[in-house]
């Protein structure tokens, strides 16, 4: 029965990502011209004489592009009404591709998507994993510890409200004004990642560690206030349970109560927060990537929207589509885990 | 526990800061000059070239056989030992004859020849390949005769009279034979041939050799005539270029201002943010910022410390802000109206308010640089809505009880003057254009609507005729004067966004690009430049300024009107940038 209920999770998981990645190609190449844009990269290339030549090379690149067919397998004209192309068409050729593992290629790049994606992920997931192993560490820990010392508590809370209300581009953009300013503190670099290729292997590490700490800084103090004011607000509801009371007074510390009785129930609702975090880790955070200079996956997914280069978009969106659809899997996993009384359902 | 998880921590953190401390990217080596890039250069085949940073790279380490310089206002020899001698054998054909100097060698030794350059245009004409740019430019040539005396002089025939072809057909990038033909089998081919059906087994054979070749991501396989290499490409982190310990016009005394290249390395560090960069600059750890917002620029250069360690260079652009009427549109059909509107535009307030004062104001579309060319008889743009009020009485608008602006159309039918202003969105200077503007129309009862707008819908609203008014910024250059596609009849439904002309407009742009007679030229465009300021299709608004700020240890910058802002092979480190 639980094998059946994992098997129609997967089967819907699966359904709700085709439907996604689906939508997305058929929006993205229905709203956008694609023909102005490679117009616009032969613009001024050509004379007007030479007009049938402009006419003739964007006609080539829409064909090299596979973008001179039909959309998709059905077109409407108001003169014929429906017409039916087949197999002819953008969204077939695509999701053709798409079934045998082959994301595309980059127009922009020529390079293969999945290999622009892996490239991405190398600077993204470094800085995305442990910027939410920081938040999460810092939520869990500080929340705890100072959730049964009022004062410290209540000035916590002032300075999580505080930090969740400035926005990311704001926090990011103060730490390096502090920490990479000659006219302040010039501590740490003022761009991502620079040339490694001189360092000795064992130093690469260490050099990657300390070009993202204001990147991570600045992911950390904008993602662990809501962590933190999400877990202090369950943990205060745990406190008024009446086990926690029976644990006190059998003898039980402030501290051993908060973190071996209330907590594992506390986190319940943390759970859906924590795996919201996953899609971010993976989609990476185009505001830290400019100014920080990173070229991750936030940057790459941003650059491909505004330069209109399909493939990457689908391919860096559909993915970030798939991990939410995962992350809200484990979600209920999790759940069923922290409490047994949750159990995953056909 | 305790203690030693604080122990294994402060091992850690000293481990991370030796590390930092060690970091290469703080201490170039002399002769090394690191320059900022806002964008990668994405893709490096040299038959594509996207976008300014990618063709910086091509100019950097591949050769053309002439190349634009703007000191001279024109193309200079560049791999061609003088400019090409031209013949007109009949009334459609254009014979461009050219040799190579002798003195260029390719990174075996070997000589560069006539057979390479009739392999790079069989490239270029190779199906399979990404040829359709090069097709569009460069589709004019249709065949090279090589001249069998000298291995080094060959002729272009070319299709067409203009003499734009003669310029044009020198500026595409020399490739080595040697590499994607060693066994020379397409010099059987004869260029005609390589676009026709069926494909021959040596055209296919070469473009599965480029192909394989991969120089989009990895341009060291196809390594060109220039004085760099690519040494390290991290796509959208850095690109270094070195130079070659030898390059053959290292042998030339003294080589000419194109075939000079001085630094031993160009590292190129991608920064998209401006904030970022300037910060960067300032710290030292990029040595070059071109093309610096107006802003960040004034303010370094009020900064008395960054006036100790930076030197500050403008270069007047050929690149002009302007406010385009479709003039197919009924309400701006006639010139009065447009000229009416022209006078709603603050022109100094908005150079003041978009570019910290650093813009020449221009009465027309050639920039007050180009001093024999411009028309300064004709005055400056001036901001004046009670002129305007007149303009648009003359027009035959009247201004109604409602405070609005109709006059009678065709159909009879009153036509009110309301319209909208397009403009690329998230682009903040057009849009303080676009605000000025409208503040001073609706004081005078004109109803205007701004229209930010994704880019390639704007361009094809332009292209359509949709859109209204539009403000844009329009790139020229000191070589050429070909306004065809942008105001002749047969750009319109292409560049021609305004959708303007009229018979002589068209014959004198006819006559501009076919004169060679420079005094005959200086005339027509001064008359052109006149005929423009009374029609007014678009009202030019501003020339732009390029804003570069460099560090001093690197010495003077050459800087150039023309993008990038300056030239990374002509600058001379003075000493090891810290």
């Amino acid at each position: 029965m639980r094998g059946q209920a994992l098997l129609w999770h997967m089967a819907r998981a699966a359904g709700a990502t085709w439907l996604i990645v689906s939508v997305l190609f058929l929006l993205s190449h229905a709203t956008i011209d694609p023909e102005s844009q490679l117009r616009d990269t032969l613009e001024n290339a050509t004379h007007p004489s030479e007009a049938g030549q402009r006419a003739a090379a964007t006609q080539q690149l829409l064909h090299r592009y596979g973008l001179d067919t039909p959309l998709f397998y059905t077109t409407w004209h108001p003169q014929v009404g429906w017409q039916w192309h087949g197999g002819q068409n953008q969204y077939h050729a695509w999701l053709t591709q798409l079934a045998h593992g082959n994301l595309g290629y980059s127009y922009q790049a020529d390079a293969p998507v999945a290999e622009l994606l892996a490239q991405a992920l190398h600077y993204t997931l470094p800085l995305t994993l442990l910027a939410a192993l920081l938040s999460v560490s810092a939520a869990v820990g500080l929340t705890v510890v100072l959730s049964y010392r009022p004062v410290g508590r209540r000035w916590f809370l002032r300075l999580a409200h505080t930090l969740q209300s400035l926005p990311l581009f704001l926090l990011a953009l103060g730490l390096l004004l502090l920490f990479a300013n000659p006219d302040a503190l010039s501590w740490f670099p003022a761009f991502g990642l620079s040339s490694t290729a001189a360092a000795e292997a064992w130093q690469q590490p260490g050099i990657m560690l300390y070009q993202l700490t204001l990147p991570v800084a600045s992911l950390v103090l904008s993602s662990f206030p809501a962590l933190a004011i999400q877990l202090d607000g369950a943990l205060q509801q745990e406190f008024t349970q009446p086990y926690t009371a029976t644990a006190r007074a059998k003898g039980a510390s402030q501290a051993r109560t908060a973190w071996r009785h209330a907590l594992r129930n506390a986190l319940l609702p943390l759970v859906t927060l924590l795996t919201e975090l996953l899609p971010s880790i993976v989609a990476g955070s185009v505001v830290v990537e400019v100014i920080f200079a990173l070229p991750g996956m936030g940057r790459l997914i941003a650059d491909a929207a505004l330069q209109q280069d399909f493939p990457v978009l689908l391919g860096g969106v559909g993915l970030v589509a798939f991990v939410r659809l995962v992350a809200q899997f484990m979600a209920d996993i999790l759940y069923s885990v922290l409490d047994p009384r949750f159990r995953i359902a056909a | 526990m305790q203690q030693l998880f604080a122990r294994v921590y402060l091992v850690v953190l000293a481990g991370v800061l030796l590390t930092a401390c060690t970091s290469p990217a703080s201490s170039p080596n002399s002769g090394t000059v690191r320059i900022r890039w806002a964008r990668d250069p994405e893709n490096l085949d040299p038959l594509i070239v996207s976008n300014a940073s990618a063709y910086e790279v091509a100019n950097l380490t591949h050769c053309s056989l002439l190349m634009g310089r703007e000191s001279v206002h024109d193309f200079v020899p560049w791999l061609a030992e003088e400019f090409p001698t031209v013949q007109r054998p009949n009334d459609s054909l254009l014979l461009v004859t050219y040799r190579i100097r002798p003195e260029a060698t390719w990174d075996n030794g070997s000589p560069v020849l006539a057979h390479d350059v009739a392999l790079t245009l069989k490239v270029m004409n190779c199906p399979g390949l990404p040829i359709e740019k090069d097709q569009a430019v460069y589709g004019f040539i249709r065949d090279i005769q090589l001249d069998s005396a000298d291995a080094r002089r060959f002729t272009l025939v070319c299709q067409g009279q203009s003499p734009e072809h003669i310029r044009t057909s020198g500026d595409f990038s020399i490739l080595p034979e040697y590499i994607l033909d060693p066994k020379k089998q397409l010099r059987a081919v004869p260029l005609p041939a390589m676009l026709r059906a069926p494909i021959l087994p040596a055209v296919q054979a070469l473009a599965q050799r480029y192909q394989a070749l991969q120089v989009a991501r990895h341009p060291e396989n196809v390594p060109g005539c220039g004085p760099y290499t690519v040494t390290a490409w991290q796509s959208n982190r850095y690109l270094t270029l070195s130079r070659k310990k030898r390059w053959w016009a290292d042998a030339l005394a003294p080589a000419p201002a194109q075939l000079q290249a001085y630094p031993t390395k160009l590292v190129y560090q991608v920064i998209p943010d401006a904030a970022t960069a300037t910060l960067a600059l300032r710290r030292g750890d990029v040595d070059v910022f071109a093309l610096m917002p107006a802003a960040e620029f004034a303010r370094l250069q009020q900064s008395a410390e960054d006036q100790k360690r930076l030197n500050f260079y403008t270069a007047d652009s050929y690149e002009f802000a302007t406010a385009s009427f479709n003039v197919q549109q009924p309400m701006f059909r006639d010139a009065a109206t447009r000229r009416a509107l022209g006078l709603l535009f603050d022109v100094p307030a908005l150079i003041k308010a978009t570019q910290q004062g650093g813009a020449l104001p221009s009465a027309g579309l050639i920039s007050p640089r180009i001093k024999p060319y411009y028309n300064d008889s004709l005055p400056l743009p001036t901001f004046a809505p009670k002129q305007a009020v007149t303009l648009l009485q003359q027009a035959g608008w009247q201004r109604g009880a409602t405070g609005q602006w109709t006059r009678p159309s065709k159909t009879g039918a009153a036509e009110l003057l309301r319209f909208g202003i397009s403009y690329r969105a998230g682009e903040p200077t057009f849009e303080t254009i676009a605000l000025q503007f409208r503040a001073a129309a609706e004081k005078i009862g004109i109803v205007v609507e701004l229209r930010p707008t994704e880019q390639s819908v704007l361009s094809r609203q332009l292209r359509e005729g949709t859109a209204e008014m539009s403000i844009r910024n329009f790139s020229g250059n000191p070589f050429s004067y070909d306004f065809t596609s942008l105001l002749h009849s047969r750009g319109i439904g292409a560049d021609n966004t305004t959708r303007f002309s009229t018979p002589l407009t068209d014959r004198l742009i006819e006559q501009i690009t076919s004169t060679e007679d420079a005094t005959r030229k200086t005339r027509l465009l001064r008359k052109f430049q006149r005929v423009m300021a009374q029609e007014v299709p678009f009202k030019v608004l501003y020339f732009l300024q390029y804003r570069i700020a460099a560090a001093r240890s690197i010495g003077q910058v050459p800087v150039s009107g023309l993008k990038p802002g300056y030239e990374a092979a002509r600058i001379r480190p003075v000493q090891t940038a810290q």
